[in-house]
């Protein structure tokens, strides 16, 4: 066990916090919240020259080979900053089925345009991969369905669209903005994502569209999932770190009754009760992060478990922020109104607390895995029998 | 980073486990699933106690020269974790966890060969004469008063909330040696025999019907000099270095955990299926997990020589209401056999049934004594002031 930063990790954070700080500010944010497409392509263009747009990809396919680690570091910064353009959608949901699923030639064709900034995916699989359905007829496809919000879908283009392909298999099929029978119907999300609902009328597709061969991509989809969800939580984590400050930070300098208000015990225990949650948060986080690259049992426990958590955390601090700064926390006059959209918009996206509270707390009542701790044996890992936990 | 236990780890792991399989008896293992209040009982936990001793594992967080293992951070986690997933009970941490590293720390050589290797050998059970009736969370303004005769100190005073001192021998105590000055200052830290004439212990029977706390009375007590730990006067300086370890103390994560799997097969056993129930045990859990984490990066800090800084609090704060409300869960999926009642303690000499049904008549007064957790060593209040001052500089 080891759970300190390496060199290497601590510059990316400096460097990520230093970057952000100088180009992203509130009023950056505001600005490109405002307009369409809802994200910078200049700075998109500076993500691609700092490399982390090829962070996660292995060094043959163009990228530098960073782990969950790095990309939470990314993230946890991400969400301090208010950063809106679509990092999860194109590279950690699209680059990533890509990356785990592409033959040679998708790889080769989608994920060097990614990592240069040139190509935006997303990733259509709300309502689960039956709401779409792919059949085969000849040598192609036909597509039929609908997915509802799908971030990141009005940039994107190819989307990929995770389909059944019948006999319980599921594949994801790579479907350009293009193609006949694709209709989007765009629209802002709260806390400023674009985002659209997917139409797809008898669209037909050669076979070659389909990512990878024929096999089963739920595991896949599962898998690479789970990573954004991970990814989510530290943007999550990052948003609630500047929630906190903020209001320590507010109370100090708000003078009532003749004195800061931070200097009432009511408002300080508030506030610890905030930064616990927060600590809880980002430790929560990083046993999700650490977990990803485990057996599916090991990740679906750690993930939902952290879902579950920092989905409660998120909305009690968030609502603690507004309350301690009084009246001018329910306004759009501070960056505190956008902070806790973004967390609103974290305790929903890729399956809310509820829902993730049920699948954790399904797992947590078998007593052989609620009596197992975090540290992890790697050779008990691949016990067969227990993967099937997984698949909710 | 990782969480990945390595083969050394494991293989220690494997150590532990032979060992616990030998050593701890099913009868010690009942009595200490049974015990209702927040301390095991010393005749039940100095059996097993005395089987680490014979192997060198009694105190293992100690260093080397004094009876320690030398293990690293990681190593104690492993054996604390399996200790508790075995239901060993744990043997008077006044002892070990408190008076323990306090005499290493400020105590003279004698006191350190007098007093060290009983404590080692689980010879002695030391009791912490701390809160006064007036003073709590107030400590410093204690008011029992010990004066200075020759080679003795006079005392008289009172003591409460005193932990099993009527099992123990020995007791430490914070005693007023002067009354000029700030309060903090004329306090001295003074050990002493149970059994000196003019010490009196007075039960105090909990809401959940165990006795572990107590009264303890000094009337004219003439203590020996010899037990002065540190200088006089100077005893605020050597309780805050114990609360520190108090707080600190082992990794709680096993024990915490052991409690919450004991609940999981609770309600698989009385209410599977219950959706209300079942939230509640997935929200404990995640916290749970949580909690462990933080330790687990608490402990990787320090092993890499890092300042974990003030998450000991942090932690004590989160594991005493996690500890409550994992009882509290047992509690709410009994329902109605949560109102049976056995008033005799303890419950592992009283009961005589099928397991199954003991461990519920464990529940209810398990609950009530846990409500102590966020009000000893510290309360939830004053633990949270103490991270509003580290954590966020309030």
């Amino acid at each position: 066990m080891n759970l300190q930063y390496t060199t290497e990790q601590n510059l990316l954070r400096e460097s990520a916090g230093k970057f952000l700080a100088a180009r992203y500010d509130y009023p950056c944010y505001q600005r490109i919240c405002a307009a369409e497409p809802g994200w910078s392509a200049q700075i998109w263009a500076e993500f691609a020259q700092l490399g982390w747009l090829g962070l996660p990809f292995s060094e043959d396919q163009g990228g530098s080979g960073g782990g969950a680690v790095e990309i939470a570091i990314l993230m946890e910064a991400f969400g301090r900053s208010l950063v809106l353009e679509p990092y999860i959608a194109t590279v950690l949901l699209g680059g990533g089925l890509v990356a785990a699923l592409g033959s040679r030639e998708q790889r080769d064709s989608l994920l060097g345009a990614l990592i240069e900034g040139r190509m935006h995916l997303a990733f259509a699989h709300r309502d689960g991969a039956a709401a779409v359905k792919a059949e085969r007829r000849g040598s192609n496809y036909v597509i039929s369905g609908t997915k509802k919000a799908v971030i990141a879908a009005p940039s994107a283009d190819p989307l990929l669209v995770s389909a059944a392909l019948g006999e319980g298999a599921i594949g994801v099929v790579v479907l350009p903005k293009s193609a006949r029978g694709l209709a989007l119907r765009p629209y802002p999300m709260v806390h400023g994502a674009r985002a659209a609902d997917v139409e797809l009328d008898d669209i037909t597709v050669p076979a070659s569209a389909m990512l990878g061969a024929n096999e089963d991509a739920a595991a896949s989809i599962e898998r690479v999932i789970d990573g954004a969800i991970a990814a989510l939580s530290a943007d999550a984590v990052g948003a609630m770190a500047a929630m906190v400050a903020a209001t320590v930070e507010y109370t100090r300098t708000r003078v009532q009754f003749g004195q800061p208000i931070a200097k009432f015990q009511a408002l300080q225990h508030r506030m610890v009760d905030m930064k616990v949650r927060e600590e809880e948060a980002r430790a929560s986080c990083l046993f999700a992060t650490l977990s990803l690259d485990g057996p599916a049992a090991q990740r679906s426990r750690a993930v939902s478990g952290a879902k579950a958590k920092i989905g409660r955390c998120a909305r009690s601090v968030h609502q603690a922020a507004i309350q301690l700064h009084g009246a001018i926390g329910t306004t759009n006059e501070l960056s505190l109104g956008a902070y806790a959209k973004r967390l609103l918009a974290y305790e929903t996206l890729f399956g809310t607390t509820r829902e993730h509270l049920r699948r954790y707390a399904a797992i947590i009542s078998d007593p052989d895995v609620s009596a197992t701790g975090l540290l992890h044996d790697p050779a008990a890992a691949a016990v067969p029998g227990k993967e099937e936990w997984t698949s909710t | 980073m990782d969480l990945h236990l390595n083969p050394k780890d494991l293989a220690f792991r494997g150590r532990i486990r032979a060992f616990l399989d030998e050593n701890l008896s099913p009868e010690t293992r009942r009595a200490a699933s049974l015990t209702t209040g927040f301390i095991h009982d010393p005749e039940i936990a100095v059996v097993f106690h005395r089987a680490l001793h014979r192997v060198g594992w009694s105190v293992p967080h100690w260093p080397v020269e004094h009876g320690g293992t030398g293990w690293t951070a990681v190593e104690r986690y492993i054996f604390e974790s399996e200790c508790a997933r075995a239901g060993a009970p744990i043997y008077n941490g006044a002892g070990s966890h408190m008076v323990g590293p306090v005499i290493m720390h400020f105590g003279t050589e004698e006191q350190k060969k007098k007093y060290l290797p009983r404590i080692v050998a689980g010879e002695d059970c030391w009791a912490q004469g701390y809160s006064e009736p007036g003073s709590g969370s107030d400590l410093a303004s204690l008011r029992t008063r010990a004066v200075r005769e020759g080679e003795h100190y006079v005392i008289n005073g009172q003591k409460i909330w005193t932990t099993h001192a009527h099992k123990a021998n020995r007791i430490f105590a914070l005693v007023r040696t002067s009354t000029g000055g700030k309060k903090q200052e004329g306090i001295s830290f003074l050990l002493m025999d149970m059994n000196l004439p003019g010490i009196t212990v007075r039960p105090i029977i909990g809401n959940g019907g165990d006795h572990e706390f107590n009264e303890v009375f000094f009337d004219n007590v003439r203590a020996p000099v010899s037990g002065l730990v540190g200088e006089e006067n100077k005893g605020w300086e050597v309780a805050k270095y114990l609360l520190e370890f108090e707080r600190g103390g082992n990794p709680a994560a096993g024990r915490v955990r052991a409690q919450f799997t004991r609940v999981v097969n609770l309600i698989g056993a009385k209410c599977p299926g219950d959706p209300d129930i079942a939230a509640r045990l997935g929200e404990l859990g995640s916290d749970l997990d949580a909690m462990e984490m933080i330790e687990l990066c608490a402990l990787s800090a320090s092993q890499a020589g890092v300042n974990p800084g003030p998450m000991s609090s942090l932690l004590k704060l989160r594991w005493s209401q996690l500890r409550q409300q994992i009882a509290e869960l047992a509690l709410d999926a009994l329902g109605v056999d949560a109102l049976r009642w056995i008033g005799e303690r303890p419950l592992y000499e009283t009961l005589r049934l099928p397991a199954s049904e003991e461990e519920l008549l464990a529940v209810t007064p398990r609950y009530l004594n846990f409500r102590a957790y966020t009000i000893l060593g510290g309360t939830t209040e004053i633990q949270t002031g103490i991270l509003a001052r580290a954590m966020l500089g309030l």
